[in-house]
C-alpha cells in the first residue's frame, strides 16, 4: 500500500500542489496576522474540484511551510508570523542585530526541517498507538500542562528580574481574563464592547508588543544592524555546533504536545526552549541570541505538525485549528477519521503523510538558499523599513477578525510594551500567561466539575502525577539558582 | 509603465461600483458567516457560492467570517449591514434565538429577512464505549443513583438547552460540563472523562461507527439514513426534540425587489442537483425550509427556549 501511496505521490499534479502548497505556506505564515487556518479553510472549496491526494498535499503542504515560515519575521523583524514563534523571536532578532541573521534562520530552517520529519515519522510508524496517549489527557491534565508552560516564567525571567518576570505573567493571566467566562458564559470587563466579548485577541497584542514596540525603538537608528558591529555583507555562515542536542528534544517534546489536542505549538515552543534554557553550557547567552534557543523552539513548533494529526487522523478530533480545518477537508472527499482511513482509503491517506516528508525537504531547501537573502533585510534603511512592517502589522491585526477595535489593540499594545520593557518587565512573560491563561482557567473549571467539587482530581490521576514531576524538575533547579545568587548577593553587600 | 496603468487601474476600482449599481445582481455580494473558517457553517456558505455564481454570472460572492461569542457578532453584523443586498449572512440555531433570549443580542429575528434553511444536524446523546449504558432509560436511571457529568457545548448551545430539556423530561439533574466545542467533547467521550455529551450527529458518528463511543439516542422526529440503528427520543420514551439547522438571511431594510431575487436565487441554488450532490458528501443533512416556514421555526424556538431561560437562566 506504501509503494501505491509513492506512486500515486509521485505524479506530476501531485508533486505541483505538494510545492505550491509549501510555498504558499511559507508566506501565509511570514505574514502576521495570516494564518495556516485561514488559508487552509480557504483551499477547502478549491479541492474539492481535485483528485483527493493533489487536494490534500496542497493543504499539507500550506500547513508545514506555514510554521516555518512564522519564523522569519520573528528572526528579522522581531515580529512573529504566528505565535508559536515568540520564543524564537527572542533569540532570533538580537543574532539579526549582530548581523548574523543569516546563521539564525538557516538555524531555524534546519531545526524546521528536523522536528517535522521527526514528527511526520512518528505519525506514520505509531499513529494508532499515541491516539490512546492522547485520549489519557482531561481537562485536570490541561490545567496541569497549561502550568507546565508558565513555569516558563521563571526561566524566561533575566538575572535578578525574577519578581518583574512574575508580574509581567500575571498581568498577562489577567488580561486573558476579558472575556466570556468559558464555564458559565457571563461576561467579564468587557464594557460592553462587542469585539471584547471573546476576549482580548493575542495576535494584535503579539504584533504590537513585538513588532510595533520593535519599530518604535529603531526610528533613533539608521538599520536593524547595531551600528557597532561591522556592516559587511552579510556570509554564508556555517551551522553553529552542538544543536542536535536541542533540536532532539523539540522535536520529542513537540511530537508529544502535538498529539494532544489543543494549542499545542505554542506551548511545545515554549516548553522546549524552556528546557534547553535550563540544560545549557551557554545559559548568560539567553535572551541575547543563542542560537541553541531558536533550535529548541523551532524543532518545537514544527514537531507539532506530525503529532497533531494523529488525533486528527485517528479518531478524528484535531490536533489544532490548522487539523481541524483540514478535518473539513477531508471529509468534503467522504475521508471519514478512523480505522478505515489508514486501510481502505490507504493510499490517499499514506500519500497524505508521506507528501509532508517532501514538503519538508522543500522548505529546507528554500529556506536554505534563500537564508542570506532574506538577511539583507537587516540592512534596509529604517526610513522604508518601519512604514512597511507598520502597514504590514496593521494589515495583519485587522485581518485576524476582520475588525478594526483589533488595530487600536495593536497600537495600545505596543506603547504599553515599550514602558514595561523600559521598567524591565519580561514581555514573553506577558505573552505566556495571556496565552495560557485561558487553557488553565478552562482546564481547572472542567477539572473540578469532573471531579465533582473535590480538588483531589488534579493529584490522584496518573497522567496529573507526571505532570507534577515535570513541573517540579523545572521549578526546583532555577530556585535553587535563584536562592545561591540571593545569598551571593547578601555576602557580597555584607 | 506604472504610470500608465495607476490611472486606469483606478478609474476601474471608481467605474466598479456604479456598475454594480446598473442592475442589482452584480458586484461583490458579501455573505456573512458568524463562525470561523473551516466548519460545516462555513462549508454550507462556500458550497452555496460555487452553486450561486451559476445563477448571478455577475456577482462577485465572498465569505466574511466572524467567529466568536456563540455568533453573536456575526449575528449582528448581518442585522446592522448596509441594506443594500451586497451582504447577507448566515444564522444557525440556537443560538441566533438564544442570544436574544439572554438579551445580551443587539437584533431581533424581525432585524431579518429570512431566506430559508439548507441543512441541519440532529442533536445525539452520546456515552464512551466503555458505558455500561445502551438506552436513554438506563441513562435516566444511572443519573438518578449518581451524579453523571455530561458535557455540552457553551452554555446557552443547542446541546446545553437539549441537556435541560431531557434533565425536565427524566426529572433528573446532571453535573454539567461546558465547554469550547466539539473538540473537548469528543477528547472527553473517548478518553472517558465524562460519563456521556449532548452534541450533534455530524461530530460523533464516525467515531460511533468505529466503536469508539456509543450513540444512544438521536433527538429527532425520525432515525437518521447514516445510523438507522439508532432509535430516537420519542422511541424511547423521552420526546426531546433538538437540532442545529443553518440556513440564509439578509437584513430586513433591504428593498423588496432586491429581496424577492435573493429569495428566488436561494430557490435556484437548493433545487440545483450538483449543490444538494455536493453537501451530501460533504455529510450534510439536508433540512430545505422557504423563508417563511424557517421564521415559524425560528419564533417557535425562540419561545421554547425562553421557557427555559425563565426556568432556569443561564
Amino acid at each position: 500500500m506504501i509503494f501505491d501511496a509513492v506512486q500515486s505521490l509521485l505524479a506530476p499534479s501531485a508533486l505541483l500542489a505538494v510545492f505550491i502548497g509549501t510555498v504558499a505556506g511559507m508566506i501565509v505564515g511570514g505574514m502576521p496576522g495570516l494564518t495556516a487556518t485561514m488559508a487552509v479553510a480557504l483551499l477547502i472549496p478549491v479541492t474539492y474540484a481535485l483528485h483527493p491526494l493533489t487536494g490534500l498535499v496542497l493543504m499539507g503542504g500550506v500547513y508545514c511551510g506555514a510554521m516555518y515560515g512564522g519564523s522569519i519575521p520573528a528572526i528579522l523583524l522581531h515580529t512573529p508570523g504566528t505565535p508559536a514563534a515568540v520564543a524564537t523571536a527572542l533569540e532570533g532578532y538580537p543574532l539579526t542585530q549582530q548581523g548574523r541573521g543569516g546563521m539564525a534562520l538557516k538555524v531555524s530552517v534546519v531545526s524546521s526541517f528536523i522536528g517535522g520529519v521527526f514528527s511526520t515519522l512518528v505519525l506514520l510508524l505509531t499513529a494508532p498507538l499515541l491516539a490512546i496517549f492522547a485520549l489519557k489527557f482531561g481537562p485536570p491534565e490541561y490545567f496541569l500542562l497549561a502550568i507546565l508552560g508558565l513555569v516558563g516564567i521563571v526561566s524566561l525571567a533575566d538575572e535578578g528580574r525574577l519578581i518583574k518576570a512574575l508580574i509581567s505573567g500575571i498581568l498577562g493571566l489577567v488580561i486573558a481574563v476579558v472575556g466570556t467566562d468559558p464555564i458559565s458564559g457571563s461576561l467579564r470587563y468587557t464594557m460592553g464592547v462587542r469585539d471584547l466579548f471573546d476576549g482580548v485577541a493575542f495576535m494584535p497584542v503579539l504584533i504590537g508588543m513585538f513588532s510595533i514596540t520593535e519599530m518604535l525603538k529603531l526610528t533613533g537608528a539608521t538599520r536593524i544592524i547595531h551600528e557597532k558591529a561591522e556592516i559587511r555583507p552579510i556570509k554564508r555562515e556555517p551551522m553553529p555546533k552542538g544543536m542536535g542536542k536541542f533540536i532532539g528534544l523539540g522535536s520529542g517534546v513537540g511530537t508529544l504536545v502535538g498529539i494532544l489536542p489543543g494549542e499545542g505549538a505554542t506551548i511545545a515552543a515554549f516548553l522546549s526552549y524552556n528546557i534547553a534554557r535550563q540544560h545549557s553550557k551557554n545559559r548568560a547567552l539567553f535572551g541575547k541570541g543563542n542560537p541553541e534557543g531558536i533550535a529548541a523552539a523551532e524543532s518545537g513548533n514544527n514537531g507539532c505538525v506530525g503529532g497533531s494529526l494523529v488525533p486528527t487522523l485517528t479518531l478524528g478530533i484535531p490536533g489544532n485549528s490548522v487539523a481541524a480545518a483540514l478535518l473539513g477537508g477531508l471529509m468534503i472527499h467522504g475521508l471519514i477519521p478512523g480505522p478505515e482511513l489508514f486501510t481502505k482509503h490507504g493510499v490517499i491517506t499514506y500519500g497524505f503523510i508521506l507528501s509532508m516528508f517532501l514538503a519538508n525537504v522543500i522548505f529546507l531547501g528554500l529556506g536554505l538558499y534563500f537564508a542570506p537573502y532574506f538577511a539583507r533585510i537587516s540592512l534596509i534603511p529604517t526610513a522604508l523599513l518601519i512604514p512597511a512592517v507598520c502597514l504590514f502589522s496593521a494589515l495583519g491585526s485587522f485581518a485576524m477578525n476582520n475588525s478594526v477595535f483589533d488595530v487600536y489593540v495593536m497600537l495600545f499594545f505596543a506603547v504599553a510594551a515599550l514602558v514595561l520593557e523600559r521598567a524591565g518587565f519580561s514581555l514573553g512573560a506577558l505573552i505566556l500567561g495571556l496565552i495560557l491563561g485561558p487553557i488553565a482557567e478552562t482546564g481547572f473549571a472542567q477539572g473540578l466539575i469532573v471531579g465533582h467539587g473535590s480538588y483531589s482530581v488534579f493529584f490522584t490521576r496518573g497522567p496529573c502525577q507526571v505532570l507534577w514531576a515535570v513541573i517540579l524538575l523545572l521549578l526546583v533547579p532555577p530556585v535553587i539558582q535563584i536562592y545561591r545568587n540571593h545569598v551571593r548577593g547578601a555576602k557580597a553587600d555584607g | 509603465m506604472l504610470k500608465r496603468i495607476a490611472p486606469l487601474a483606478l478609474a476601474m476600482c471608481l467605474a466598479l461600483p456604479f456598475a454594480a449599481q446598473a442592475e442589482y445582481p452584480s458586484g461583490p455580494v458579501t455573505i456573512i458567516v458568524p463562525s470561523n473558517a473551516g466548519g460545516s457553517t462555513d462549508a454550507t456558505a462556500r458550497l452555496f457560492i460555487l452553486s450561486a455564481k451559476k445563477f448571478w454570472p455577475n456577482a462577485e460572492f465572498v465569505v466574511k467570517n466572524v467567529g466568536g461569542s456563540g455568533g453573536q457578532k456575526g449575528f449582528e453584523e448581518i442585522a446592522e449591514a448596509k441594506p443594500d443586498g451586497q451582504t447577507i449572512g448566515m444564522v444557525f440555531t440556537t443560538q441566533v434565538v438564544a442570544h436574544v433570549v439572554s438579551k445580551r443580542a443587539r437584533y431581533t429575528l424581525d432585524s431579518f429577512h429570512v431566506m430559508g434553511n439548507v441543512a441541519d444536524d440532529p442533536e445525539i446523546v452520546v456515552v464512551p464505549a466503555t458505558s455500561p449504558i445502551k438506552t436513554l432509560d438506563e441513562f435516566a436511571k444511572a443519573a438518578k443513583q449518581k451524579s453523571l457529568t455530561v458535557a455540552v457545548n457553551g452554555i446557552g448551545s443547542d446541546d446545553f438547552v437539549a441537556a435541560k430539556k431531557f434533565e425536565e423530561r427524566a426529572d433528573v439533574t446532571f453535573n454539567l460540563m461546558p465547554t469550547k466545542g466539539s473538540t473537548e467533547q469528543k477528547a472527553a467521550i473517548l478518553g472517558g472523562h465524562v460519563d456521556g455529551s449532548f452534541m450533534n450527529l455530524s461530530q460523533m458518528f464516525a467515531q460511533h461507527k468505529a466503536a469508539q463511543a456509543r450513540i444512544i439516542a438521536i433527538l429527532s422526529k425520525k432515525r437518521s439514513e447514516i445510523l438507522p440503528d439508532v432509535a430516537t427520543g420519542i422511541e424511547q420514551g423521552y420526546p426531546v426534540e433538538m437540532t442545529a439547522t443553518r440556513g440564509f438571511v439578509a437584513p430586513a431594510k433591504v428593498d423588496p425587489a432586491i429581496l424577492a431575487k435573493l429569495d428566488d436565487l436561494f430557490q435556484k441554488v437548493m433545487a440545483d442537483p450538483e449543490f444538494l450532490a455536493a453537501c451530501k458528501k460533504n455529510n450534510m443533512y439536508l433540512l430545505p425550509m422557504s423563508g417563511p416556514e424557517y421564521v415559524k421555526y425560528l419564533k417557535d424556538e425562540q419561545a421554547d427556549t425562553q421557557r427555559y431561560f425563565e426556568k432556569n437562566p443561564w
